[in-house]
């Protein structure tokens, strides 16, 4: 992307920081005994987060650190690592050394230490590639069958998911499970509760002889941001696979060893009592813990054991704990390693004691880094005022709810100071000097206060944007494309929670025109086009919409090749319908032309829910193609806020908003500068173009103050590239207006798309250019 | 409610608990309506109009940052004298999760009725659809004619919501 990367500096600043803090904050709530995927799986993200962002600002440093903690976390993630407890103390140093890097880059604190760091990342590397070796294979063969020998008659499938709150809160869940069902054998292991809708994690057996591919996708698009995973093991009824061992629902036995284990450097015996027992169990699900307590605990755990301050860290071996874990857990759901619920008694006895263990530690890092940096000196204090405050340092999340009654009450509020500012100048010559100053700094903090309450919720979409360079590159890599991506708009803000959720439909219009729109170099070749298919990625606003668009210069949708998919499909189609009615066809479920199932695209699952998820945002999708030429998908999303640069036209006693985006120019007619067409459509020529005549108050009804063409103004618009010449009585004034909704109290009125309130507190309504613009093609066809 | 009203079948109990509801006047006739559902009443103020919406919607409103639209019944019900003075009354009313502000004359108080002081009214044809009509209530001289608000203003008739029901 060519825009300048250095004015998002602050923000990456900002969020790396939250990251980085919240990533504190799980890693000391984690129960290590018994790890939470949910908690494993934020504190992966949070990594992953500043990793993806530092690369892409150019902060190499960070980038690279991260990466090696994110390599080591995606392991543990994955269940290919035990979690540790040395692994935790590695973990946050890392975080504080990241901080560092982090205010250095600021301009605050000094460079971090070179050595520090090379050590940290020395650590992260062994701690990565420290794993019980006969696990390491059987985890590696279990991954090899999966790969490699795809046609193993029937396999059994440990899919866990956290459905995202959309998916939940719709269909998607249902979808997916249905869709798993038409697959093979489903069982639902787990589920949040009862209720299919709600958020929470889920873990479903899969019997079936296709591959994990089959599915994997739409897991993906149900799940929350890699929070799920797919574990395969083969069909071996009664006796647990080795390496798949913790997902059986075998008696609790095996967690016994969890309770103590690794985590109890205070005395070493129970740790060997405990691999006796677990060896004598003889099951080979214990695999997974025998070596550690054997060679691996003694050697990776110096910095904890050896040192006593390190006992300090008893909280993850209070004895105690430990021996509460083994009932408690043999009562659960047998899951063992990612028992989703919080035990009532052991997790948080350890929850609660981390604060207080931690407050009592002075230095609660003193083995690992011996330099006194000022991030060393720093980390005491954070960590003895908990997560809490490290969250707090850079930024708060408050409910979008407290911020929109924010900017509500600020809106009355600025309404009471102009009509107090017009009283005052009612008063004219009698109002005291005092009290004329007064209101005048009043009208200016007021303007202050609302510039900053607005710029709360709005984020640069650029957010989203920048994650397709990528997606584009490893999968134009993947299908043998050449792909271009162009962005443009990546400035246009919109709503954070529209930013989050838009996300995840936008990738998958993306997949899906580079699978599908896009061809193959040498069919682009033989069509005549360059063998580097383009991707456009735009977005903009448009009266009360945000609007992104995906196109591509492939080889378009074919229509009666859908029309016939859709027979076959027995869906109810017939030749006389319109295009855009046979593109549509495309969103219904269980839809697809594509003659080979790939694993990008082509199972006909996506598109229905990339419609379901935008319509969920009150958004709409549609698709316009062309064959050979390209498909453009568009996406509007209602805004329920956002600031428009807004120009105010007067219409007899009436104002209203046109939006500064589609003003071209404006300026007063002359006599005869109007010419009729067939004596009804009226045209204006504009620097050699022939325009169409909008006489707005003739389309509104309005009496105008304006009657004659010379003494009203005409304001140039260009709408989608449709451009006409709209006639209105005045031109008021220039203003940032917020958009908001009529349709939440009343109806879509044709020509408006939302309303504004103005300083005087009247309300002012927003024109549809689009749509007028619009208006003014067909009475040009009719008359034409 | 309307099941019982219109068999005129009481049952004692029922016939103790008394709702509140909200008296105006549109010309000369007196209607009740839900108090439930009334927001607040305020002083009419010049609204916004809307392009091409009908007589009876006179535009929309601001109240404390929501857009509001205002609805004459007046017009919509060929009652009483339609002008605008500092004295016309807005009343707001929450239905259906919506903001609604309805024009009337005067409003005049609030009254307990229970349910068998509500009579089902007899049918007739008139401007006013007998189906908006829960019942005819009778307190001293006056007779109140029982609206079912809700159902009036999500009606097609009034071209308020965009999917209406009926």
């Amino acid at each position: 992307m060519a825009i300048d990367m250095s004015q998002f500096y602050q923000v990456f600043f900002d969020e790396s920081a939250e990251h980085l803090a919240a990533m504190e904050g799980l890693l000391l709530d984690l129960d290590i005994d018994n790890p939470d995927s949910e908690q494993l799986n934020a504190i992966f993200r949070a990594a992953h987060s500043i990793k993806g962002s530092a690369g892409t600002f150019g902060f190499t440093d960070l980038a690279e650190t991260t990466h090696i903690l994110e390599n080591l976390l995606d392991r543990i993630r994955k269940q290919e690592l035990g979690l540790r407890a040395d692994m935790v103390d590695a973990f946050l140093e890392c975080g504080d050394l990241l901080r560092g890097m982090l205010e250095a880059h600021q301009g605050r604190g000094e460079a971090v230490d070179p050595q520090s760091v090379a050590s940290i990342c020395a650590r992260l590397r062994e701690l990565s590639t420290d794993l019980p070796p006969d696990l390491a294979q059987e985890g590696g063969k279990a991954v090899a069958e999966g790969v490699a020998a795809p046609s193993v008659d029937k396999r059994v499938f440990d899919i866990q998911f956290v459905p995202t709150e959309v998916s939940a809160k719709g269909d998607g869940v249902t979808n997916l499970l249905d869709e798993l069902k038409s697959l093979g054998q489903l069982e639902i292991l787990s589920q949040p509760d009862a209720d299919i809708h709600s958020v929470g994690y889920w873990q479903v057996r899969l019997i079936s002889d296709l591959g994990q591919e089959a599915f994997a996708d739409q897991i993906d698009f149900i799940a929350e941001n890699g929070a799920w995973r797919v574990v395969e093991g083969k069909l071996s009824v009664g006796e647990p696979d080795p390496a798949f061992g913790f997902f059986d629902d075998s008696p609790g036995t095996p967690d016994d060893d969890q309770g103590y284990g690794f985590f109890a450097p205070l005395d070493p015996s129970p740790i060997v009592e405990n691999a006796a027992a677990s060896e004598q169990a003889g099951d080979e699900g214990y695999g997974f813990f025998e070596p550690l307590p054997a060679t691996n605990v003694p050697e990776s755990m110096p910095s904890v054991g050896a040192d006593d301050e390190g006992d300090g860290y008893g909280f993850f071996a209070p004895l105690s704990t430990a021996e509460k874990m083994p009932e408690v857990l043999e009562e659960g759901d047998g899951f063992g390693f990612f028992v989703p619920v919080s035990p009532p008694a052991v997790s948080r006895v350890p929850a609660t004691q981390i604060p207080s263990l931690i407050a009592e530690i002075d230095s609660p890092l003193p083995a690992v880094v011996p330099e006194k940096s000022p991030v060393e000196s720093r980390a005491p204090a954070a960590k003895a005022a908990g997560p809490a405050v490290a969250a707090g340092e850079s930024s708060i999340r408050v409910s979008i709810e407290k911020v929109d009654q924010l900017i509500n009450l600020v809106g009355e509020l600025v309404i009471t100071q102009a009509m107090l500012l017009q009283t005052a100048t009612q008063m004219q010559e009698s109002a005291p000097e005092r009290l004329v100053n007064g209101l005048a700094q009043l009208e200016r903090n007021t303007r202050d206060l609302q510039e900053s309450v607005m710029s709360i919720r709005m984020m640069p979409i650029s957010f989203v944007f920048s994650r397709f360079p990528r997606v584009v590159r490893d999968l134009s890599g993947k299908l043998g494309k050449q792909v271009e991506l162009k962005t443009s708009g990546e400035t246009t803000e919109l709503d954070k929670s529209l930013i989050e959720r838009i996300a995840d439909p936008l990738t998958h219009l993306i997949r899906n025109s580079l699978d599908h729109g896009i061809e193959l170099p040498e069919n682009r070749i033989a069509a005549g086009k360059s063998p580097i298919g383009t991707i456009t990625l735009k977005a903009y606003h448009q009266g009360g919409n945000i609007v992104i668009e995906v196109g591509d210069d492939g080889a378009g949708l074919p229509r009666n090749k859908i029309l016939a998919k859709a027979r076959e499909r027995g869906f109810q189609v017939s030749d006389q319908m319109t295009d855009s009615e046979v593109f549509n066809l495309i969103f219904e479920a269980g839809f697809s032309t594509a003659e080979q199932v790939t694993d990008v695209s082509g199972r006909g699952v996506g598109m229905d829910v990339v419609r379901r998820n935008i319509q969920s945002m009150g958004g709409r999708v549609e698709i316009e193609s062309m064959l050979g030429v390209g498909t453009r998908m568009t996406v509007r999303l209602p805004l329920t806020l956002a600031i428009l640069d807004g120009m105010s036209i007067a219409l007899g006693d009436q104002t209203y908003i046109l939006p500064l985006s589609y003003v071209i120019e404006s300026f007063q007619p002359r006599m005869g500068d109007i010419k009729t067409l067939s004596n009804q459509a009226r045209v204006i020529q504009v620097r050699g173009e022939y325009l169409p005549v909008v006489v707005l108050h003739e389309l509104f009804n309005i009496k105008p103050s304006a009657n004659d063409f010379t003494q009203g103004i005409m304001v140039v618009i260009d709408a989608d590239g449709v451009k006409a010449a709209l006639f209105v009585d005045a031109l008021v004034g220039q203003h940032q207006v917020v958009i908001k909704s009529l349709e939440a109290n009343y109806r879509r009125v044709q020509g408006i798309s939302g309303a504004t309130i103005m300083g005087d507190g009247h309300v002012a309504l927003i024109l549809d250019v689009s749509a007028i613009a619009g208006m003014a093609k067909t009475s040009m066809h009719k008359a034409a | 409610m309307e099941a019982i009203t219109q068999n005129g079948t009481a049952v004692a109990e029922e016939d103790l608990v008394a709702s509140e509801y909200l008296t105006f006047t549109l010309g000369s006739e007196e209607y009740a309506i839900d108090i439930l559902k009334v927001q607040e009443i305020r002083g009419y103020e010049q609204p916004t109009l809307i392009a091409n919406a009908p007589a009876f919607i006179k535009g929309v409103i601001n109240l404390r940052g929501i857009i509001v639209p205002i609805v004459d019944l007046r017009i919509k019900f060929n009652l009483g004298k339609i002008e605008y003075t500092p004295f016309t009354v807005v009343i707001i009313l929450n239905i259906a999760g919506r903001v609604i502000g309805a024009v009337v004359d005067s409003v005049s108080d609030v009254m307990s009725l229970n349910r068998s002081q509500i009579r089902p009214a007899p049918d007739f044809s008139g401007s006013f659809d007998t189906k908006y009509i829960l019942g005819l209530a009778s307190q001293d001289a006056r007779m109140m004619i029982v609206t079912d608000i809700e159902r009036l203003m999500s009606s097609a008739d009034m071209e308020l919501i965009d999917s209406a029901t009926e």
